[in-house]
């Protein structure tokens, strides 16, 4: 379209539209609003693993000073919710629910929430929460994933519903790797990894009359956040506002309603004043979810001209007694190689531990480690090279659904990531490449992800004052969605971005999906397209005569009037369109049409890194790291670019720093802060390289674009394991790979 | 003997000690008799707690504040709770992220790590304080130029710990950017785009 | 955290007079292990004697050595010309030590007075010794790869943290302190303690000392020196293990070497036998590996942390290369 070629911000790496507010220390988090008699909330946490509360002293706790109240299982008021709520679509459980705070005497794992104690300052409240003594029945606890493996069993719903993702998969025969020529069987282990966002899980709480109740909840979905607490509460859900304008990162931990946003609701009504809790670090570890320890095992057999016969991928992952979590894990191995033969088996060990809950690249980062590093172990097996092993058994289309991909550019990504890391210079015999005591090495590791779209709601509206405004419940968690979605606006309207605002974070606004699954820009973008749409045709039919005729791609926005390209004088100024009515919002929903039926709709990754591992120290720096990605459309390359390199960095964290260890004698973390547990800092982080083949998608949406988020880390831990291999010839089948392993 | 110990009802026999302790303090001695007695025995602890806070004098952003404190606050939780300047922000509490780094006296510090009373005169930045009026600092909007962020809440004490590295000299390389802004974690991985982001000031030779 | 009363003297006596008369009472510096002690109801002191307007931030010469007052901060004197010029080791050593801020808060005599980082120790509910005796020691059966390889005892296995304090060691420093009882001069290797059966001790200071500077002799370690610092990730970490390296070379032959090692016992690990097997020889890998084998000599490793037995003297041999060829 010409004004949108004289117009163009889909693409245009345009700053965010909400940095200003991000650098000047503006922008509002949740525990950041200030309200009227403000008071403050801090958890107590069992110090048993498994058991039942037979009491709790909380008398020191509620004569210290400052002290409002304090409520356990022995006081609570009834949540109404507790009893009535069923099991909530919000929630990733296959069975169970979440825990339901002070509703009972059971003690489910170590720190479980059994108090809340609230007083008018922070100090004051921490202070009496130290005062409060539990007093347990404890029973024995299980919280080793390998010692309890024997139980592991298949997801219930995979038992109810034979067509469940999470059943067995079978294509070709049972297990063939066995009897292949050439044949692998290795053993993979990812320990439990925390999201761990820099800011801590935090909730402000504020019951405006009896039965209204509004949130600055850090979530990523404002309307399941409302739905759960509307429930909790028995309100109908219009009486709960959510409320998260800014959220300081998440990766997953906020797409679950957590007992801590419970307690603070019910710390409110109790004291009958706003209520503020925050997590400490500790907390973040125990009480909002995780990646589940998860222990793999992948059998593959291939011919000895490198074509993959058959691979048989099994997990069990960690899940807690109370909520049967599950994870994709073995999807990527169902459909990244053409293999005539294929087994998965996903099953699921329950540990006296809190509910994981969706973690960047969730399932599929961590099949992708086993997958992607037995992938290597083959090409080593055949004396090929990984990157021609992989070319050899690529997929033109799903073999798993026999479908058409919608759009893959894999291959292209492959070229664009071998070129930029200098994979020429990867030589096949391991420890072939030194610099003084440093090893160099190079490896690579496939992500994808499917291209989720679902059903999305944005409201747009003309203001007096010529600018535009949309609102959209969604939220953002950091990869910059206001920003895209003014971007998306602007070139739909042939408005200038600066006109436009984009409102979102808010369950008041028009619906949209949680923030997660890679799937934002795919919902909401084209419901924001449709919306500006929808507005412009509706000035145009306000416009009158000279607007009757014209088509609709010449109508445009400009500074103060509604005009028509290619003829100057043919304009309404907004004042005489707002006076019909043209000020009213119009708001669109925009679903997934039919291709998904007829397409499989992936995102892709690759990724390169280069690795240097000190012969004598074990340290491992990566030098280079370099991730290509065939992500559709990208509407912003600045912001999508930082998304890309965000994920590499995460990915790095997996490979070689992150693991959260129980000592299971006491059924409690040892690792409870950024001192134990290591996150990767500067100087871990070479320069991120990032490039994306930009092709759009014509199935997903009309933007052409299919997800970032998660295809940015899925792949990436297998890429520096398999480099660190080509450095030193050791194969780390458990993450992470500090020196110890490597010495 | 510590407050904090398990004695369940040792908590009131705690106090008293702590309060009798307070009393070598000057202001305790001039207490009235009976407001001492109603503290102690703490029939009013609203009056127990006045007694429980000292005066502080600090300049935060060129603005003088006269506060009365508890010395167990901490600068961070002084600024975000009782002045209102949430843009230093609380990533651990623990002084192992730097989320929470403001300027004392032009030294980048951990706010979280020390009590507000021990900084008793002197002047505090924050991020609120870097803007000059409507006019962004050049870290600031090299941090928006670079995309040197996600989500934003480890942005301002990546910004304030890179203004400080550009002013004391360990901003020369990229190698030495990355090893001297490490007491900042970004989670969302932005780091490559922060360096670019400090790279371009100290090459750009405004003053910062 | 508890309520404490605060006061902030501004001379060396009234602070030594308030801590030694107040049984619960103890000094405040940079705060930085202090403080995060306290939030965690680790520390439990009724009073904090802030020491920070004391005057004894100043580093200069003296005698034959470099006097550094106890509150210099950690950056300073990473910083500082002087420093770096007569005791580069040390300047190494403090700038691989936790971040920029946190250098800028730390004190000199704070940063040998941190506690371990045991988990076991900074958790209220698993047993330590250390913080409450007689509970037992979490660490000896539990997830120890964190833990010692030297001196431990079974009533604690924890590590020192501080790197500052293993270049100290190595550099024959003496700490000075000044106390109720008047002022005395601790040489730095007795200055921390081993476990033994009172873990709750870290050092040999006494009630109401202060620590009020430390002295550095002038050495010939003005080249060949490294500090050698493996952690798992590469910056802001405490270390798994850490090695200082000070040789004087003439003619690539080694006239006089110090060695300590870090993250291996309950105190800064001096390793005399390996340094004086250094003596005389050549500055060659060989006589490294050598000195590396002396030096590991009665390491002993528990269940998680065995692979200190090959990282400490790997350690070593590397930080000793890197020193030898330091230009």
């Amino acid at each position: 379209m010409k004004e949108q070629a004289q117009n163009k911000q889909i693409g245009a790496p345009m700053d965010r539209v909400d940095g200003r507010l991000k650098v000047t220390g503006g922008a509002k988090y949740s525990a950041e609003y200030e309200l009227p008699n403000m008071a403050y909330a801090v958890l107590v946490g069992s110090t048993i693993t498994k058991g039942r509360l037979t009491g709790i002293d909380t008398k020191a706790a509620e004569k210290a000073p400052g002290v409002l109240a304090v409520i356990t299982h022995f006081n609570s008021p009834k949540v109404p919710g507790f009893d009535t709520a069923g099991k909530d679509p919000s929630q990733p459980a296959t069975v169970g629910g979440p825990l339901k705070i002070f509703k009972d005497d059971k003690i489910r794992y170590n720190d479980q929430p059994i108090a809340v104690v609230v007083a008018d300052s922070w100090e004051r409240a921490r202070f009496a929460a130290r005062l409060v003594k539990g007093q347990y029945a404890p029973e024995k606890h299980k919280t080793n994933l390998e010692a309890n493996a024997s139980e592991a069993f298949l997801p219930t719903a995979a038992k109810k519903n034979p067509k469940h993702p999470m059943n067995d998969y079978q294509r070709g025969q049972v297990d063939a790797y066995k009897t292949g020529a050439i044949k692998l069987e290795s053993e993979y282990v990812i320990p439990t990894e925390v999201h761990h966002p820099m800011e801590l899980q935090a909730i402000t709480a504020h019951w405006e009359a009896p039965d209204r109740l509004t949130l600055y909840d850090k979530t990523q979905g404002t309307l399941a956040t409302r739905r759960d607490f509307a429930k909790e509460w028995n309100l109908p859900e219009e009486n709960v506002k959510v409320i998260a304008t800014f959220v300081g990162g998440a990766f997953g931990n906020a797409l679950h309603s957590w007992p801590h946003e419970s307690a603070a609701i019910i710390a409110a009504k109790v004291v009958n004043r706003p209520v503020k809790l925050m997590l400490t670090r500790e907390q973040m570890f125990t009480n909002v979810g995780y990646r589940p320890y998860t222990w793999q095992k992948l059998g593959m057999s291939a011919t000895a001209d490198g074509k993959i016969t058959a691979i048989t991928h099994e997990s069990v992952g960690q899940t807690s007694t109370y909520e049967e979590f599950t994870e994709s894990t073995l999807a990527q191995t169902r459909m990244m190689y053409q293999s005539p033969n294929v087994t998965t088996r996903y099953r699921l060990a329950s540990l006296d531990v809190c509910s994981p809950i969706w973690m960047r690249g969730p399932g599929e980062a961590t099949g992708a480690f086993a997958l992607e590093s037995a992938m290597d172990e083959m090409a080593h097996l055949l004396n090929l090279d990984p990157l021609e092993f992989r070319l050899r058994n690529y997929t033109e289309q799903d073999p798993e659904k026999n479908k058409p991909w919608s759009t893959k550019f894999l291959k292209e990504c492959y070229q664009l990531g071998a070129e930029r890391v200098g994979w020429n210079k990867r030589q096949l015999k391991p420890g072939s490449l030194r610099d003084g005591e440093w090893l160099i090495g190079y490896g690579m590791g496939v992500g994808t992800f499917g291209a989720h779209r679902g059903a999305a709601t944005v409201g747009a509206q003309l203001r007096p004052d010529g600018t535009v405004l949309l609102q959209c419940a969604t939220t953002d968690i950091g990869p910059g969605t206001g920003t895209v979605m003014t971007q998306i606006a602007a070139e739909t309207l042939g408005l200038d971005p600066k006109k436009i605002r984009f409102e979102l974070g808010n369950s008041s606004f028009p619906k949209a999906g949680t923030q997660g699954g890679s799937s934002t820009v795919n919902s909401v973008g084209p419901a924001t397209q449709e919306a500006c749409l929808a507005l412009k045709e509706k000035l145009r039919t306000l416009a009158g005569a000279a607007f009757a005729s014209a088509k609709k791609e010449d109508v445009t926005l400009t500074d103060g009037y509604l005009a028509l390209s290619g003829s100057p004088t043919t304009r309404v100024a907004y004042a005489d369109l707002i006076k019909q009515g043209g000020d009213k919002a119009v708001t669109v929903e925009a679903k997934p049409g039919p291709e998904g039926q007829k397409y499989s709709m992936y995102s892709f990754s690759v990724h390169f890194a280069e690795v240097r591992v000190h012969e004598l120290t074990g340290e491992v720096r990566v030098s280079k790291l370099v991730s290509c990605a065939d992500a559709g459309t990208i509407i912003n390359e600045k912001t999508a670019g930082n998304q890309m390199k965000g994920g590499a960095v995460g990915g790095i964290g997996m490979a070689l720093m992150e693991a959260a260890h129980i000592d299971d004698r006491f059924g409690r973390y040892v690792t409870k802060d950024f001192a134990d547990y290591h996150v990767p800092v500067h100087a871990d982080s070479p320069d991120v390289q990032v490039a994306f083949v930009n092709q759009p998608d014509p199935h997903v949406n009309a933007l052409g674009t299919k997800g970032i988020g998660e295809i940015a880390i899925i792949g990436v831990a297998p890429a520096i394991a398999n480099a660190i291999f080509n450095a030193t010839g050791k194969r780390i089948r458990e993450l992470p790979i500090t020196p110890d392993k490597l010495i | 003997m510590s407050i904090e110990s398990d004695k369940p009802a040792g908590h009131d026999e705690a106090r008293r000690t702590f309060l009798k302790q307070s009393s070598l303090l000057t202001a305790f001695t001039m207490v009235p008799g009976p407001v001492l007695q109603a503290a102690t025995y703490e029939l009013d602890e609203k009056v127990a707690a006045a007694f429980e806070k000292v005066p502080l004098r600090l300049e935060v952003n060129g603005v003088k504040h006269k506060l009365s404190v508890e010395p167990r606050t901490t600068l961070l939780d002084l600024l975000r709770e009782n002045l209102n300047l949430t843009g230093t922000k609380k990533g651990c509490d623990y002084g192992q992220c730097g989320a929470c780094t403001v300027h004392v006296d032009g030294q980048r510090v951990n706010s979280c790590l020390s009590f507000a009373v021990m900084h008793e005169g002197k002047k505090i930045t924050t991020i609120e304080g870097l803007t000059n009026g409507d006019k962004l600092h050049p870290m600031q909007e090299a941090f928006v130029k670079h995309d040197g962020f996600q989500c934003g809440y480890c942005t301002p004490g990546q910004i304030m710990s890179a203004v400080a590295c550009v002013r004391e000299g360990h901003a020369g390389s990229e190698g030495e950017i990355r090893e001297y802004m490490s007491g900042n974690i970004c989670r969302c991985g932005a780091y490559s785009n922060i360096v670019a982001a400090i790279q371009e000031v100290k090459n750009g030779g405004q003053k910062v | 955290m508890n309520q404490f009363q605060y006061v902030r003297p501004t001379k060396p006596q009234a602070a030594i007079d308030a801590v030694a008369k107040d049984q619960n009472a103890t000094f405040i510096a940079g705060g930085t292990n202090l403080v995060d002690l306290m939030k965690r109801g680790i520390a439990t002191p009724q009073k904090l004697v802030d020491i920070n307007r004391l005057p004894l931030t100043k580093i200069e010469k003296e005698n034959n050595g470099l006097r550094i007052g106890a509150l210099a901060l950690n950056s300073t004197v990473a910083d500082d010309k002087q420093v770096r010029q007569k005791q580069p080791l040390l300047a190494l050593a403090l700038n691989a030590g936790a971040s920029a801020q946190l250098r800028n808060m730390a004190t000199v005599g704070g940063n040998m007075l941190q506690r371990t980082r045991c988990s076991y120790f900074y958790d209220l509910a698993m047993p330590c010794n250390k913080r409450e005796p007689g509970t037992g020691c979490g660490a000896l059966e539990g997830i120890n790869r964190m833990h010692a390889i030297f001196g431990f005892s079974d009533k604690c296995i924890a590590v020192h943290p501080s790197d500052m304090s293993v270049a100290l060691v190595a550099l024959d420093a003496t700490v000075l302190v000044s106390g109720p009882k008047g002022e005395r001069r601790i040489p730095f290797a007795d200055f921390h303690r081993l476990p033994g059966d009172t873990p709750e001790k870290d050092t040999n200071l006494e009630k109401g000392e202060l620590i009020t500077a430390v002295d550095i002799p002038d050495g010939p370690f003005t080249k060949h020196v490294h500090y050698q610092k493996v952690r798992e990730r590469a910056s802001y970490a405490f270390a798994l293990l850490s090695v200082a390296a000070a040789l004087d070379i003439e003619n690539n032959t080694i006239k006089a070497a110090r060695l300590a090692m870090g993250g291996v016992a309950h105190k800064p690990w001096r390793l005399t036998a390996a340094e004086q097997s250094l003596v005389g020889k050549p500055a060659t890998e060989e006589s490294f590996r050598q000195a590396a084998a002396i030096a590991m000599q009665g390491a002993k490793a528990f269940k998680h942390n065995a692979y200190k037995l090959k990282l400490g003297p790997n350690t070593i041999v590397q930080a000793l290369k890197t020193a030898a060829s330091a230009a």
